[in-house]
């Protein structure tokens, strides 16, 4: 594949569409999920996730594709405070969040399964639609996104030091509650964003993934959100080329966001080998270094005495 | 003698409770300004509760507890707080200047950029805990008296008029102990009120004025000398005292971790 036929393959409306679309969607995903990743909040992004995925199935069997955004936003506000509540409770807390996780989303799955031609469409609930995104679809993400994303920046610091001494972040004057119900219904908004392009559940790799691979790329802080933005936003690129020329060239039928969120998960493993490597090598010198000093040592002895 | 200062803190029957049985029951005591005063009590006797009770971070279930002259989530600012430090992660990416800024958040709000007067906050706390050129170090890659040292650091870019500090000595190295009981004598010497728990009575003799005897309540309280006496303290640790050949043996909790 040429640079032009790639230029020729944006070229195409709807390539462009979907392409602003995953480069938003992954950006922000990105940013937002460095503070997920700082405070370990991948279970309960899980549970908002499956958490407004009820809220896409009501709001599309009252309005259709129409309904889907109002319905989503509802179940996020919804889901964002009850998970918020049920995570504070430390001790049992991921129980109470996989009872939330799973009964929202069979309460989702039974009501879209009442409707004719369930499976294409809890399909499309799931997994997104991103090459068919329409203007309108993509005007919603850009406004969602762009809303998550001021939220966790505004918050940013807070939600930093929150990660690294919740006791010092209390004691210093700080409302962790409500910190805590900021970040989440970002995350929320986030997976509203993506839900109709990349899909309800595919839209939590987007979350955590780019954020785990900048966390072996660099120790700095300043450092994590560039990074997970990058390779968010490339691998957004490549996948959706990728499924493209799968599609149009070879004639195989390959789910974009689902190739997007497989190009992320070889990033991260080829980040993570290459980390294991160096982590090796750099523990390898160390003994080294160690034996033969404390050898070096064993020598000056004996010649001492 | 200077005239009396407006005492610093003040509990009046204060009853700390979690829900459920109550971890600390009605003290009463007033600490001056300027006082340095150690919390000493075995295990589980209320110290930190104490503390973070002064901080308004424990319901108060019964009495009143005024700091500065008001509520403790109202004078936050002016209070610094070092939390036991055996909850950090190592891992975490931020270098020891980032986690001292951090005491500069509140005071910058949502939107205000950390400025030179900030980082020159930042810079002052590190040259009185003595890390003035580890400013760019991972938190992480320093030693435990290190971070101590650095969490310190943090609350004191507030200058803070009350410090209130949880086990500061657990676990440090001689040096550590030293530079840290150096950085507790300038701030008394600045007026700064300091509330300590620890478990090393060496410490208390060194670095306070006055003791706190805990054992889920006041069992002594008052100036050192009058107060640090032999049978204060086994009246303190009888929970954990065991008695041989009709001698009373009560053992010490010391430095560990």
């Amino acid at each position: 594949m040429t640079l032009a036929d790639i230029a020729a393959a944006f070229s195409l409306p709807f390539m462009a569409r979907s392409l602003t679309a995953i480069v938003v969607l992954s950006l922000v995903g990105a940013i937002i999920g460095v503070i997920i990743n700082l405070r370990d909040l991948e279970f309960i992004s899980d549970g908002l996730a499956h958490s407004v995925f009820p809220g896409l199935v009501i709001g599309y069997v009252m309005a259709g594709t129409d309904g889907l955004l109002i319905g989503a936003l509802i179940a996020a506000v919804i889901a964002a405070v009850l998970l918020t509540f049920v995570a504070r409770r430390g001790v049992g807390s991921d129980a109470g969040i996989a009872v939330v996780l799973a009964s929202m989303f069979s309460l989702g799955v039974v009501l879209v399964s009442r409707e004719d031609g369930y499976v294409s469409q809890l399909e499309q609930l799931l997994f997104g639609r991103l090459l068919t995104v329409t203007d309108s679809q993509l005007w919603q993400i850009v406004v969602v996104s762009l809303v998550a994303l001021a939220l966790v920046l505004l918050t940013w610091r807070g939600q930093v030091f929150h990660a690294f001494d919740a006791a010092g972040f209390r004691a210093a004057g700080f409302r962790a509650l409500a910190y805590d119900l900021v970040l989440n219904i970002a995350i929320a908004l986030v997976v509203v964003a993506g839900s109709q392009a990349i899909g309800n559940l595919l839209v939590l790799a987007l979350l955590i993934v780019p954020a785990a691979v900048a966390r072996l790329v660099t120790r700095r802080l300043g450092w994590l959100a560039p990074i997970a933005a990058l390779v968010s936003a490339a691998s957004g690129v490549v996948g959706l080329l990728v499924s493209y020329q799968a599609s149009v060239v070879h004639g195989l039928s390959a789910s974009p966001s689902a190739t997007v969120v497989l190009v992320l998960i070889v990033v991260y493993l080829a980040v993570l080998g290459g980390y294991s490597v160096v982590r090796w090598c750099s523990l390898r010198r160390a003994v080294t270094a160690r034996s033969e000093e404390s050898a070096a040592h064993r020598h000056t002895e004996a010649a001492r005495s | 003698m200077t005239a009396p200062l407006a005492p610093a803190i003040v509990l009046d029957r204060a009853t700390f409770s979690y829900g459920g049985t109550p971890s600390l029951v009605g003290v009463t005591a007033s600490i001056g300004a300027g006082d340095a005063v150690a919390l000493i009590g075995p295990n589980g006797s209320g110290k930190s509760t104490l503390l973070k009770g002064m901080l308004g971070l424990v319901p108060l279930v019964d009495g009143t507890v005024s700091v500065l002259g008001a509520q403790p989530r109202a004078v936050l600012g002016r209070i610094g707080y070092l939390p036991q430090s055996d909850e950090l992660d190592p891992e975490f990416p931020v270098s020891l200047a980032q986690v001292v800024m951090m005491g500069r958040y509140r005071a910058l709000g949502l939107a205000r950029w950390p400025g030179k007067s900030d980082r020159q906050a930042v810079a002052e706390a590190l040259e009185k805990v003595g890390l003035a050129d580890q400013g760019g170090r991972r938190f992480g890659d320093l030693s435990g008296g290190q971070q101590q040292r650095g969490i310190l650091a943090r609350a004191l870019t507030g200058q803070p008029q009350i410090l209130l500090l949880d086990e500061p000595f657990n676990g440090l190295d001689r040096t550590n102990r030293e530079a840290l009981l150096a950085t507790l004598k300038g701030l008394r010497e600045e007026g700064v009120t300091v509330v300590t728990s620890t478990h090393d009575l060496e410490l208390a003799r060194e670095a306070c004025t006055h003791v706190m005897l805990l054992n889920r309540h006041v069992v002594a309280f008052g100036p050192l000398e009058s107060t640090l006496t032999l049978p204060q303290i086994e009246r303190t640790f009888e929970d954990v005292g065991v008695e041989i050949d009709q001698h009373m043996v009560t053992t010490l909790p010391h430095e560990h971790g």
